[in-house]
């Protein structure tokens, strides 16, 4: 029997009210397939007075195709996102990196929306609790000190989702709804490069919905993870790519990583390559690329100069595969 | 807080009022009393508590029983109809996927979900659709051969 | 009554394919697993642990959890002042602290409450107030000058120094036409048994007797650790081993758990259930240490081995547990193997403030195995030999005893050999698999069984007892513990096979101490060997009293009564007596028939006196194993695959073939764990591994084919030939593996696990040497 402290589950039908719950308590969280936030639960991480259940919101389930392109509700399993036939076909990264995640029981459940706003993590955070009080907690909770760079006041916590680096190079948008209303961003701005905060949703605001816009739709794109075990674990580095070349030259590219940095991001000077050939020179100055603006800390097993190393090495492969 | 909730477990319906805080697996644990469902971690990593939610895989051990409310959940004490064994839990059996047993009610339910929607896979799809689920004894080989074999058993 | 129908002869039940006789349970979800026992009323147990590594014990103040409204029982090291501790010269450690705490989760106190909920609660109304001591997370550190003795009675914080030289090994390095000498380096690995520890116990206020169900290999010391503890006469304890969710090792030891659970249960005069968490069972720990071993070899050119040197130290945790046996293994079994003579073994077993390690599958062997074979590989393709000839030109011819007196009587390595280099492909495949892909082979052997029990008693090793009835069903009873095995299948088997009838005829109650005769447990792969021949001897015995009866009805001398199992007839005319009717013969004069077997291990088993420790090490019957491993590289990811394992394997006699494919798969995938990906990790002494996702069990996504070839060089005392199956194999798969790397890429990986990083490193390095060559080269 597992000890878990009391709240109460509400089962809202509308995001409208959803939010409502949220906003009229701070304390309170939202869950989806609970795979990420009932294990935080678990170990104290997260101690919510409410949870609100995101999953019988009927226009957070569906996959719906728009005039703009392909609608994914939030609540939509990493499952039937991967095995969406018009994503597989059109959206490559994201079918990919929606399949593999954890593993087959996670995605099962494990949704769209809760990858996305997946909490950053590192080996002094995903802890028990009395684990974390042994060792003094940690700033980006209880704590006053980073056990990863101690000297600091900064979080290096690592973003591990893998599906956020593939909505990315699809450029996918955010459609959030909030206190105020509903809007939508480019998914991109959702985040920031802070481990204590990565997520720049205001309060009281959910995800509902990304949109995989038509612009970017068909052109050539997957994504590469590196992780030590076949399935169930979470990324070291994962690179997602999109990449169209006529005869050898490059006429469209955009690369975003996961796990080396407390935000996923799309590396930045990639259109410097449009107009050459993809060819070993740019696939090496595209691996050096990725592993510069990584920064991998100290943050779990393996270390951080492997992870840099092998974001490169991924990044560089898929580009060579999506480029043949 | 509590909540009322409905829902078929193994076919029959229960109506319960449960903790919101309380775990699935600790509802068919301790409130029902069935042991069959395993905790072999804290949480998502072992694939030992594996039930069928609605047909489809999903750890008892991160799903709340407030969740479960209007759904059927099927565990391993579903599976042996009037007392024989289903065609997994044989190929579990004679094959010997099972050692310690402690894995099995979780592979056989992952198991179970994967041959509902993929009657006959493929080795390599056996093992995409069973990796979820970590096993200690048996280095999985006899694993894949007894799934093989049920499936076998299902297509006559 | 039914006419017999003409008999079919004696059923055969040793060499079949035969299920668990426990599988029905266990793929329905009825097998019950100590987790699984709970009464209405049961409390719930919860463990207060150490936050800090090293400690002197101030107070632990259990006041207010106490007055907490449903809480019944607290208890702290005041509550036992009682060592144990799986060595009868080694037991110093304490079920909860006392004066000081040793490592960062040491049990403190412990609650029983009446729910979860009230458990907690009362564990965070506890107050701990310590004294910090610096603390030593490396045998290095702890060795130290200076350092702080953890235990008053080792100085030097060395637990144990095992030590010996069998012949001029000085004089074998100067015969020798190659020598060298490498470092490897080892991670400590846990066993991480599907099952966290549980124990249920009931306390009988009224009778003072306790009742307990511990997730244990060994529920008879257990048994002797209770009464020890909870000063209590073993008389009114009773231990009933439930289901086993796996154990390799870890549960060979009584664990704090389980005296915890009896003494909360004996506070609060009633059920408790305590069930510790995977992060906990992480912490109970008892895997294999963290080890440096440095090894020496010398070889002539023809690949004869003339001198091994052996160095080395183990990280041993916080108490002695099994240390001082690990310790010992790890030279002694360097024999064995080979036909070598010249060894010297230095073998340091130091005290740390870790979770103290234990016996894990393939005890104590693993780490110098894989020391041992990488360097015999290593060296012969130094000089231009290749790794199965070398192997050759040291094997052994049994029977014979090794130079440290270790007895061989059955020796089946060499077909072992020739079986891996055939499956494999070797000759044709090897150095033609393409760039990253590569071949590697070692082998590896283990004991069946040590020769000389933990606790020495004088009793029999093993005692099976018959009980037949008027129903005409034969109940086996053994203390033998089934955790996962197949031991009961196996026991069933055995006297099946003597009687000559079909297993379901049988049935098994296997560790209940007020019901079965005592057994030393399931470890060092005893229980087939050693139990096995006690459920033979029981089954012979009963067969006589049988045929006596059937003698006595048919009016024939007992030599002229024939057994067909099922039939018991004088003459192939005769249509002969029913087994039932046999029974109720046999029953006439002395009702209820309870016979027994016994074993015992022959003298010349018992290992040698050449040195301190000399008898760690010995068994009746070694088993033997070779493996190839294929394995291919990413020459980006520096991520490795295993393609695929042929391991062949001599047990003796495969009494059942199916479960002796299922151990030896096992084992060798167990390696492939712990070589590819396992390790404990500490921060502080603080585990960073603790839970599944750090500590990386392979899935089935990273676990390949395994092609078992069972070679069966029958044992002459093994029962029906049988020997050890469940652990020989395991240590071979980790040099095959890094010699499988080495044949990808050109680099021998000496430290484990060869994690991506791990290896990265080494490619890079590789690399940069290169590089740097190349260009000295051009300067030239
Ligand atoms: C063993 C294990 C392995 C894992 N491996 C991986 C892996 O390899 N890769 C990976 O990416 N993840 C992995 N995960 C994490 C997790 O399973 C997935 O990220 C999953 O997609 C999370 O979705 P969920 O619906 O379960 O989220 P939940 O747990 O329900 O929610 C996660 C977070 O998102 C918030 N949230 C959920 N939905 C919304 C919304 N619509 N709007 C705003 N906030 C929301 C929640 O409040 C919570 O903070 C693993 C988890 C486990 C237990
Ligand atoms: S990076 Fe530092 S602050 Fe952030 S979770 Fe890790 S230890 Fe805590
Ligand atoms: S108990 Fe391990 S995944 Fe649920
Ligand atoms: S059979 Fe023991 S863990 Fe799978």
């Amino acid at each position: 029997m597992e000890y878990l402290p009391n709240f109460q589950v509400h089962r809202p039908g509308t995001a409208e009210e959803a939010v409502k719950l949220r906003v009229d308590n701070v304390d309170a969280r939202f869950l989806a397939g609970g795979t990420d936030m009932i294990v935080n639960v678990r170990r104290g991480i997260e101690r919510p007075s409410d949870l609100i259940d995101l999953t019988h919101i009927g226009e957070l389930t569906e996959i719906r195709e728009e005039a703009e392109g392909i609608r994914v509700g939030a609540a939509v399993t990493l499952q039937q996102l991967s095995d969406h036939e018009t994503v597989r076909k059109s959206y490559r990264a994201a079918s990919e990196a929606a399949g593999s995640v954890a593993g087959p029981t996670h995605r099962a459940y494990g949704t769209v929306g809760g990858n996305l706003c997946l909490d950053t993590r590192c080996l002094f955070y995903n802890q028990s609790e009395w684990w974390r009080s042994s060792n003094a907690y940690c700033l980006k909770h209880r704590g006053e000190v980073c056990h990863v760079a101690p000297g600091g006041r900064e979080c290096f916590a690592a973003y591990s989702g893998d599906l956020a680096p593939a909505m990315l190079v699809h450029e996918a948008r955010a459609g959030l709804i909030g206190p105020d209303g509903r809007r939508e961003i480019p998914l991109a701005e959702l985040y920031r490069d802070d481990g204590m905060d990565h997520l720049t949703m205001a309060p009281g605001e959910l995800l509902a919905s990304v949109l995989l816009p038509k612009e970017t739709a068909d052109i050539p794109s997957g994504y590469e993870k590196s992780r030590v075990r076949g399935s169930i674990d979470f990324p070291l580095a994962g690179a997602a790519a999109r990449l169209r070349t006529r005869d050898g030259v490059i006429e469209d590219i955009r690369v975003a990583l996961t796990g080396v940095r407390s935000w996923p991001f799309a590396l930045t000077g990639t259109d410097r390559f449009i107009g050459q050939v993809l060819d070993d020179n740019v696939l090496d100055d595209l691996r050096e690329m990725a592993r510069t603006q990584s920064k991998p800390m100290r943050t779990g097993t393996v270390a951080p100069w492997y992870r840099r190393r092998v974001v490169g090495a991924l990044t560089r492969r898929l580009a060579a595969r999506l480029g043949a | 807080m509590k909540t009322q909730i409905s829902l078929t477990v193994n076919g029959r319906r229960r109506d319960d009022t449960v903790s919101d805080n309380l775990l699935l697996v600790d509802y068919l644990r301790e409130t029902l009393g069935l042991n069959g469902t395993k905790i072999g971690c804290d949480g998502g990593e072992c694939g030992c508590c594996t039930v069928l939610v609605d047909g489809r895989a999903r750890h008892a051990c991160l799903t709340l029983a407030t969740s479960c409310d209007g759904t059927h959940v099927e565990t391993v004490e579903s599976l042996a109809a009037k007392g024989r064994l289903s065609a997994i839990q044989r190929g579990f059996n004679e094959k010997l996927g099972a050692q310690c047993g402690f894995c099995t009610p979780g592979m056989i339910m992952a198991a179970e979900g994967l041959l509902r929607e993929n009657p006959m896979p493929t080795e390599d799809e056996i093992r995409a659709g069973m990796a979820a689920n970590i096993c200690r004894c048996t280095g999985y080989v006899k694993i894949i051969e007894s799934v093989q074999a049920a499936a076998r058993e299902l297509a006559q | 009554m039914n006419a017999p129908v003409a008999p079919a002869g004696p059923v055969k039940s040793i060499g079949e394919r035969a299920p668990l006789v426990d599988g029905p349970e266990k793929v329905t979800g009825r097998a019950k697993y100590a987790a699984d026992y709970r009464s209405p009323g049961a409390l719930v147990g919860r463990i207060l642990r150490s936050p800090v590594a090293h400690a002197n014990v101030i107070e632990v103040d259990t006041s207010a959890a106490e007055a907490l409204p449903g809480v019944e029982a607290v208890v702290t090291g005041q509550d036992c002042d009682q060592t144990y501790g799986v060595l009868p010269i080694a037991m110093n450690e304490y079920p909860m602290v006392r004066d000081r705490v040793r490592y960062r989760g040491e049990p403190v106190a412990a609650v029983a409450a009446v729910d979860v909920e009230t458990a907690q609660k009362a564990l965070d109304l506890i107050e701990f107030r310590y004294e910090e001591l610096p603390a030593y997370f490396t045998a290095e550190k702890a060795r130290a000058p200076g350092a702080v003795q953890l235990h008053e009675k080792k100085p030097g914080n060395i637990e144990r120094h095992a030590e010996f030289e069998l012949g001029d090994v000085s004089a074998g390095f100067a015969e020798a036409d190659l020598v060298r000498e490498e470092t490897f380096q080892c991670a400590e690995v846990c066993q991480v048994q599907s099952e966290p520890h549980a124990t249920y116990a009931e306390y009988d206020a009224e009778r003072d007797r306790l009742t307990v169900w511990p997730s244990t290999q060994v529920p008879y010391y257990v048994h002797l650790m209770l009464s020890r503890t909870l000063k209590m006469d073993q008389s009114r304890i009773r231990v009933i081993k439930p289901h086993i969710g796996g154990g390799f090792g870890c549960r060979t030891e009584t664990l704090n758990v389980e005296i915890i659970c009896a003494l909360l249960a004996r506070k609060a005069r009633g059920a408790v259930s305590l069930v510790i968490s995977r992060e906990e069972t992480f912490i109970t720990h008892r895997g294999r240490p963290e080890t440096q071993i440095r090894m020496k070899l010398g070889l002539k050119r023809d690949g004869r081995i003339t001198a091994v040197e052996c160095d080395v130290v183990q990280r041993g945790g916080a108490y002695s547990g099994y240390g001082v046996v690990t310790v010992l293994y790890s030279g002694s079994l360097l024999y064995a193997i080979y036909d070598i003579e010249r060894i010297r073994y230095n073998g340091f077993r130091i005290l740390t403030n870790t979770p103290p390690p234990g016996a894990f599958r393939g005890h104590g062997t693993v780490n110098s195995r894989f020391a041992f074979e990488s360097m015999i590989d290593s060296m012969a393709e130094e000089l231009g030999i290749d790794p199965f000839a070398v192997r050759r030109a040291n094997l052994l011819k049994a029977p014979t005893f090794a130079a440290n007196d270790l007895m061989i009587n059955s020796y089946g390595l060499p077909e072992c050999i020739d079986w891996v280099e055939k499956a494999s492909g070797w000759r044709e495949r090897k150095g033609k698999l393409g760039p990253n892909r590569g071949l590697g082979m070692a082998c590896s052997h283990y004991i069946s069984g040590a020769s000389k029990p933990v606790n020495w008693t004088g009793e029999p090793h093993a005692t099976v007892n018959l009980k037949v009835d008027f129903d005409g069903s034969i109940t086996l009873l053994t203390g033998a513990a089934e955790i996962g095995q197949g031991s009961s299948t196996v026991l069933v088997q055995c006297v099946a096979e003597v009687l000559g009838i079909g297993m379901p005829r049988i049935r098994i109650i296997a560790s209940d101490s007020a019901v079965t005769p005592k057994d030393n447990g399931s470890y060092s792969s005893r229980v087939t060997y050693m139990v096995g021949n006690a459920a033979i001897e029981a089954a012979q015995n009963l067969r006589s009293v049988l045929i006596d009866a059937a003698a006595r009805r048919l009016e024939v001398a007992p030599e002229d009564v024939e057994c067909l199992g099922e039939i018991y007839r004088a003459g192939s005319q005769d249509r002969g007596l029913e087994f039932n009717e046999v029974v109720m013969e046999a029953l006439k004069d002395t009702g209820t028939l309870t016979v027994k077997g016994t074993f015992d291990t022959i003298p010349e088993s018992h290992g040698g006196k050449k040195y301190r420790g000399a008898a760690i090490g010995g068994t009746m019957a070694f088993s033997y194993a070779a493996q190839v491993v294929e394995v291919s590289v990413d020459p980006d990811t520096a991520e490795i695959t295993v393609e695929k394992v042929w391991v062949a394997h001599d047990c003796g006699r495969a009494l059942n073939p199916l479960s002796v494919e299922g151990q030896v798969q096992g084992s060798v995938w167990m390696g492939m764990g712990q070589a590819l990906c396992e390790e404990t990790r500490y921060h502080e002494g603080l585990g960073i591994a603790g839970n599944m996702l750090d500590y990386r069990v392979p899935t089935i996504m990273d676990s390949p084919p395994i092609e078992v070839k069972i070679v069966e060089c029958a044992d002459p005392h093994g029962p029906f030939g049988a020997k050890e199956a469940g652990e020989g194999s395991l240590a071979g798969f980790l040099p095959a593996f890094t010699s499988a790397v080495a044949d990808a890429i050109g680099i021998r990986p000496t430290e484990l696990p060869v994690t991506p990083d791990r290896l990265l490193k080494l490619m890079e390095k590789k690399e940069q040497e290169a590089r740097a060559q190349e260009k000295r080269r051009k300067i030239a």
